[in-house]
């Protein structure tokens, strides 16, 4: 065959593996076939790496895709899959640690006892500085519904002394983080429930830096309340 | 890829890794998800989706680097959306009935959508991985879109001189270059991708 032919068969071989060509094409086509029985194999493999393209050619631009936000209430069954993944094994891996540890134990015993004197002796001495915290829940729906009324006091009832703000409209809690009260000198943490996305954010300042804890809603929200208390009662107050 | 997430923190179990990791994953999964149910099980998308960061989230802990996590979670998605279609076609058929995921497809209007007669349909996760990172690195973006507006979304040869700038005469060969290209990454797949056996004569 000539370059002229095998440009030709190229390009009918090509339409009709896309199924675009003519039906004077395709007869073109057929008698190419006819005459050089051989093509047909070179046919056959265009076919073939055109269905892999059809295939293959979504999925590699899938795997380039960066538009979409990860739904809310998917992170909390997410987190749950890693802490099952790797929670034993994150375990062991503290156990093996403390191990290592042994044979500093007294030296880690005299601290210890040095600490528990230092928290027994100091607060009677100097005032007990806190964590200054401020409460929120977020609830898109509106604040009518009787669940709300439960879950507003677990809020109130885990930071009793707290201010506590509700909002329906998600642009105004989020002027309500960005508001920290400037003759605030400690740190400064904003517990945020937020219904819709199923979870309760922490954020907060300390020494000027911001830091954040978030904690999805698993089994309940008292039991998530909880876990936001302690993290916290960890951060320092100075 | 600065973007990536840090990998031994998240083989460490790290939650807040993670955190980054299922949002720097998710477009890729919905998008895969999407592209192979959106016809016929819109609503099976997001779930599936999630159902794949949740397989990802085992599967990562024998990845090497950070930059294998796209595409194998790619893989992953794709996989269980085939296994998705692949049930719904199943009881949609009923017993006693053998006609193929394909044929089935086809009388619901999407022939050309992957099912279970895909060449990659029976593919492992980690191969279709290493498949689609080498065919990301083996076709330049510009013979991917020249290949696909011709195959996927059926533009004519003049349609496709005029958008890709391309002499008329020469659209057969700049298509056949692409069609090479993906057919040596194939190759080196032989004993899984089915439909490419043909080469191995």
């Amino acid at each position: 065959m000539n370059p002229m032919n095998d440009d030709r068969f190229l390009d009918l071989a090509m339409k009709a593996v896309a199924q675009q060509a003519t039906a004077e094409e395709q007869a073109e086509l057929d008698a190419l076939l006819a005459s050089r029985p051989e093509l047909q194999t070179e046919l056959e493999q265009l076919r073939s790496a055109a269905r892999l393209a059809k295939e293959a050619l979504p999925l590699v631009s899938a795997t380039e895709a960066t538009a979409g936000e990860l739904p809310g209430y998917a992170r909390g069954r997410l987190q749950t899959k890693v802490r099952e993944t790797y929670g034993a094994a994150q375990t062991a891996e503290k156990e093996e640690s403390k191990e290592a540890f042994g044979s500093w134990r007294w030296l880690l015993g005299l601290a210890t006892a040095t600490a528990v004197l230092a928290l027994i002796v100091l607060p009677s001495v100097l005032p007990k500085p806190r964590v200054s915290v401020q409460v929120a829940m977020l609830d898109l729906a509106g604040t009518t519904r009787g669940a709300d009324t439960n879950e507003v006091a677990l809020l109130r009832q885990a930071w009793q002394d707290a201010p506590f703000e509700s909002f329906s409209q998600a642009a105004k809690l989020e002027d309500w983080e960005k508001d920290w009260p400037q003759e605030a000198k400690g740190t400064v943490a904003k517990i945020i429930y937020d219904r819709s996305a199923g979870e309760v954010r922490v954020v907060g300042r300390h020494r000027g830096q911001p830091f954040q804890k978030t904690f999805p809603l698993e089994n309940s929200l008292s039991e998530t309340l909880r876990l936001a208390a302690d993290y916290v009662k960890g951060i320092p107050a100075k | 890829m600065s973007d990536a997430p840090d990998l031994s923190a998240l083989q460490r179990g790290d939650a807040d890794a993670w955190d980054a990791a299922f949002r720097w994953l998710w477009p890729v999964v919905f998008a895969v998800a999407q592209t192979r149910l959106g016809p016929f099980l819109p609503a099976d998308v997001e779930d599936v989706a999630i159902e794949s960061l949740e397989e990802l989230v085992e599967a990562a802990q024998t990845v090497k680097r950070a930059e294998e996590l796209k595409p194998l979670v790619a893989s992953i998605a794709h996989n269980r959306a085939v296994s998705r279609l692949r049930e719904h076609f199943a009881q949609k058929r009923g017993g006693g009935q053998t006609e193929s995921l394909e044929a089935r497809q086809e009388q619901e209007g999407a022939p050309e959508l992957a099912g279970g007669d895909s060449p990659l349909a029976d593919v492992g996760r980690g191969e279709l991985a290493t498949l689609l990172t080498e065919l990301q690195a083996e076709l330049k973006p510009e013979q991917r879109a020249l290949l696909a507006d011709f195959f996927l979304h059926g533009l004519s040869y003049e349609q496709l001189a005029a958008k890709h700038g391309l002499a008329i005469g020469s659209v057969g060969v700049y298509l056949k270059r692409g069609l090479e290209a993906l057919r040596r990454v194939g190759e080196r797949h032989p004993e899984r991708l089915k439909e490419l056996e043909a080469f191995l004569r």
